[in-house]
């Protein structure tokens, strides 16, 4: 019942079938008039307004710059994260105690919603960059904890016990074992927090921003400017899909060299 | 009736440029009630060839006929023991067997006598309501033959089906598919990499070469049980405590060497 | 939770409040301007639970907001999961759909929030929209992996079996899948209260959200941190009925999983 893989070439021709029929569906609507066009711009408006966002400003920059500024919050909310969470994490791994504190506390506030702390974010931070960073870094924090966690705590038991018996001490166990160890695992968990944080980074900017791609695309909301929002959101998405990509490759690689994978 | 017919079977996977052949010119004829084994070195296409019979792949040229009818695709008639079991984890025991004879659009009744024939046939009776993973290895492979036999096929496809279970078991395995076999005849095609059971169970053994495999030779063991007598034991040490058993055994042993790559022979 | 945990735990808890009384209350040394003190959280708590805040009482806003998750989640697994089956069994279907599939996919639900509002106002529909798609997303991917990732003998022994199209896909595709199917559910029930909130929180007349962005304007702390508690109570609830579905229909699954 789960057919064969199908051949490339009918891969590709279906796929056309597919993206046809989803922008030709899509024209025809907005062309024809069954939706205004105010609200539903014709595929090719969208992209018109796109490129010339290039290089037009809106709300107070070009598209890059916006972008730009959103990238930047973007690195300070996932290094944040990853330079607490994956050293606590593996903290947390080792030694049991430290664990048995954390993680009751961890698993109350998981519940929360990273967004949730947007008011609090706006409370403390105002608009600056303090309030975007905050969030993305609440999104981003846990996998990289849990990651980090779990990779150092479900180490090969047999490579601990070899380290023991080498006298390894304590730091040195963390760091020239478990963290090398639990680098799949991490390096995983930086795929999802890089996600979620860019999630998180668009939720804080829809509310809380006076630049970013996001506060461009609630201005344009507020000036009913329908091809401006498609265009900001076209370019989150491939700035997403870019930072995904690239990560991938990164984990593809270091698991590669591990051999976990051909 | 479930004769089994090979002709001319070549099998390649893979683009034709690029591909690998697994299967060389396999001419085999099983006739209804016979039970083969063909051994073979890893690779050599014997597990292909029960899937062919069994319709998971098809032959890319040549054909492969049951009854003297063409196979096309997987089903009932030719019933498949997996060597992994393959039983559904979310179904009982007797919810697994049940499955096929509700495909057969058989009533209720009729169903339930079958289940707890089979049930009672393969020592399940009390296992009936249990998952598989509750179940040992042994008795989960119990639980599949039995799904198999239920249906009644006319031809039973047993692809490596004691491999994933301990030697004991095996062995136990082994005496209990030769009792099923004495009780309730039928075509039986048995894929091995041992070559004791393969001589402890079947009619003829057929032995393969390695890739692309082609079939070396074909060993009668039924004419030399019988002539021995092998049925008077019950005990499967006994049968191979016989001479002509380790003869036949020796026989193949060094027929499968040579198939290996010079360095390893 | 072991003895040793749970014990730590509840010693954490209380070594927490009071951090959270003396860098509040007694030292002052965190400005209530800032982080509400205990006195200021339980004042909240009761005047908008008695009296109400932005529009409405805790339950009000509370229920409302749960309504618009439980109906965006369950149209949203109501059409992905069988999307995510039919793209898993059906080579075609994945090809046709795939490419779209992975154009709209790497936008984040949040930001479809502007064009929500736009088309659909800032009432209740926008919102569903958006929660919709949020939580649309994982169920589909996690149900096309669910699928993917049944092992080859069991969709064999099924053909083997004759099991026609329509049973197999209940009784064989489904169940196997589920695993995964699950886990897509929560993926999707987490969207889902993370789209809610921050749509609520761009714009809403009732809501957790909206007493979150009220709270915030008003700047009062106290009921900032009602409304997160009460978030994060609400999902908790969520996510924990959704985890006892889950271990219902899974049992099989889960009693193998700790036999392996």
């Amino acid at each position: 019942m789960i057919d064969q893989p199908l051949k490339l070439r009918e891969q590709i021709a279906l796929g056309l079938v597919g993206l046809t029929l989803f922008l030709g569906l899509w024209t025809l609507l907005s062309v024809s008039g069954l939706v205004s066009r105010q609200f539903l711009p014709a595929p090719s408006e969208v992209i018109a307004r796109f490129v010339q966002l290039l290089t037009t400003p809106f709300a107070g920059a070009t598209l890059p710059q916006h972008l730009a500024s959103s990238l930047q919050r973007y690195l300070f909310g996932m290094l944040l994260a990853a330079f607490v969470g994956i050293p606590l994490g593996l903290l947390m791994g080792w030694f049991r105690l430290l664990d048995d504190i954390v993680s009751p506390i961890f698993e109350g506030l998981r519940f929360i919603a990273p967004i949730a702390w947007v008011p609090f974010a706006a409370l403390w931070f105002g608009t600056g960059i303090g309030g975007p960073v905050m969030i993305i870094f609440a999104g981003a924090f846990p996998p990289c904890l849990i990651n980090a966690y779990r990779g150092a705590r479900f180490v090969d038991p047999h490579l601990i016990e070899a380290s023991q018996m080498l006298g390894t001490g304590h730091l040195r166990t963390i760091v020239e074992v478990l963290l090398p160890a639990a680098v799949p695992s991490i390096v995983a968990g930086l795929r999802v927090a890089a996600g979620l944080g860019w999630q998180s980074l668009v939720g804080a900017e829809l509310i809380v921003a006076a630049a970013g791609v996001g506060f461009m695309m609630v201005q344009a909301q507020a000036n009913v400017s329908t091809p401006t929002v498609m265009a900001g959101m076209i370019a989150i998405g491939i700035a997403g899909m870019l930072i995904d990509v690239l990560l991938r490759h990164g984990e593809a690689l270091i698991r590669r060299r591990r051999g976990l994978e051909a | 009736m479930g004769s089994i017919r090979f002709d001319k079977v070549n099998k390649m996977f893979g683009a034709t440029s690029a591909g690998v052949k697994v299967l060389d010119d396999i001419n085999l004829e099983i006739a209804d009630k016979e039970f083969v084994a063909i051994v073979g070195p890893s690779g050599c296409g014997k597990t292909t060839c029960l899937r062919i019979v069994a319709g998971f792949e098809q032959p890319t040229s040549g054909s492969v006929n049951v009854n003297a009818m063409p196979v096309r695709g997987p089903g009932p008639d030719r019933a498949v023991v997996f060597q992994h079991f393959a039983l559904f984890p979310w179904k009982t025991v007797r919810q697994n067997i049940d499955l096929g004879l509700r495909n057969k659009n058989l009533m209720k009744e009729q169903r339930d006598a079958l289940i707890a024939d089979a049930l009672h046939l393969m020592n399940l009776d009390s296992h009936a309501d249990a998952f598989p993973h509750q179940l040992s290895g042994g008795m989960q492979q119990r639980v599949a033959i039995a799904r198999a036999y239920v249906l009644d096929p006319e031809v039973l496809l047993m692809d490596e089906p004691f491999g994933a279970l301990d030697a004991q078991t095996r062995v136990v395995m082994q005496e209990e598919l030769v009792r099923l076999a004495r009780v309730n005849p039928r075509t039986v095609l048995f894929i091995t990499h041992s070559v004791e059971e393969a001589v402890y169970l079947a009619d003829r053994v057929a032995v393969m070469t390695r890739r692309p495999g082609r079939i070396k030779e074909m060993i009668d063991v039924k004419t030399v049980r019988n002539a021995e007598n092998w049925n008077q034991f019950q005990r499967i040490e006994d049968v191979m405590d016989q001479e002509s058993f380790i003869h036949l055994r020796t026989h193949i042993w060094k027929s499968l060497r040579e198939e290996k790559p010079e360095n390893q022979r | 939770m072991s003895g040793r945990r749970a014990t730590i735990g509840w010693a954490t808890l209380a070594a927490l409040v009071t951090l959270w009384f003396a860098l509040t209350t007694w030292t002052g040394m965190v400005s209530t301007g800032r982080f509400p003190s205990p006195a200021d959280f339980w004042f909240s708590l009761v005047q908008i639970v008695t009296r109400g805040y932005a529009g409405g009482q805790l339950f009000t806003h509370a229920l409302h907001s749960l309504v618009l998750v439980a109906v965006g989640f369950v149209v949203a697994i109501a059409t992905g999961v069988p999307l995510g089956l039919w793209m898993g069994w059906s080579r075609r279907a994945e090809a046709t759909i795939n490419p779209v599939f992975l154009i709209i996919r790497p936008i984040p639900p949040l930001a479809w929030i502007p064009l929500a509002i736009l088309w659909l106002g800032l009432g209740d529909a926008a919102k569903v929209m958006v929660i919709w798609f949020a939580a649309f997303v994982p169920s589909v991917i996690n149900s096309f992996s669910g699928v993917r990732a049944i092992e080859r003998p069991i969709i064999e022994a099924a053909r083997m079996l004759g099991t026609p199209r329509w049973r197999f896909v209940i009784e064989i595709l489904a169940p196997a899948a589920a695993p995964m199917i699950f886990t897509g559910l929560r993926l999707s029930l987490q969207a889902a209260w993370t789209t809610l909130v921050a749509a609520e929180l761009v714009g809403a007349l009732v809501g957790l959200g909206l007493v979150l962005n009220m709270a915030q304007q008003d700047i009062y702390p106290g009921m900032v941190l009602v409304g997160m508690l009460a978030v994060g109570a609400l999902g908790f609830v969520t996510t924990w009925l959704l985890g006892r579905v889950e271990r219902r229909t899974l049992a099989w699954n889960t009693a193998a999983a700790r036999a392996a």
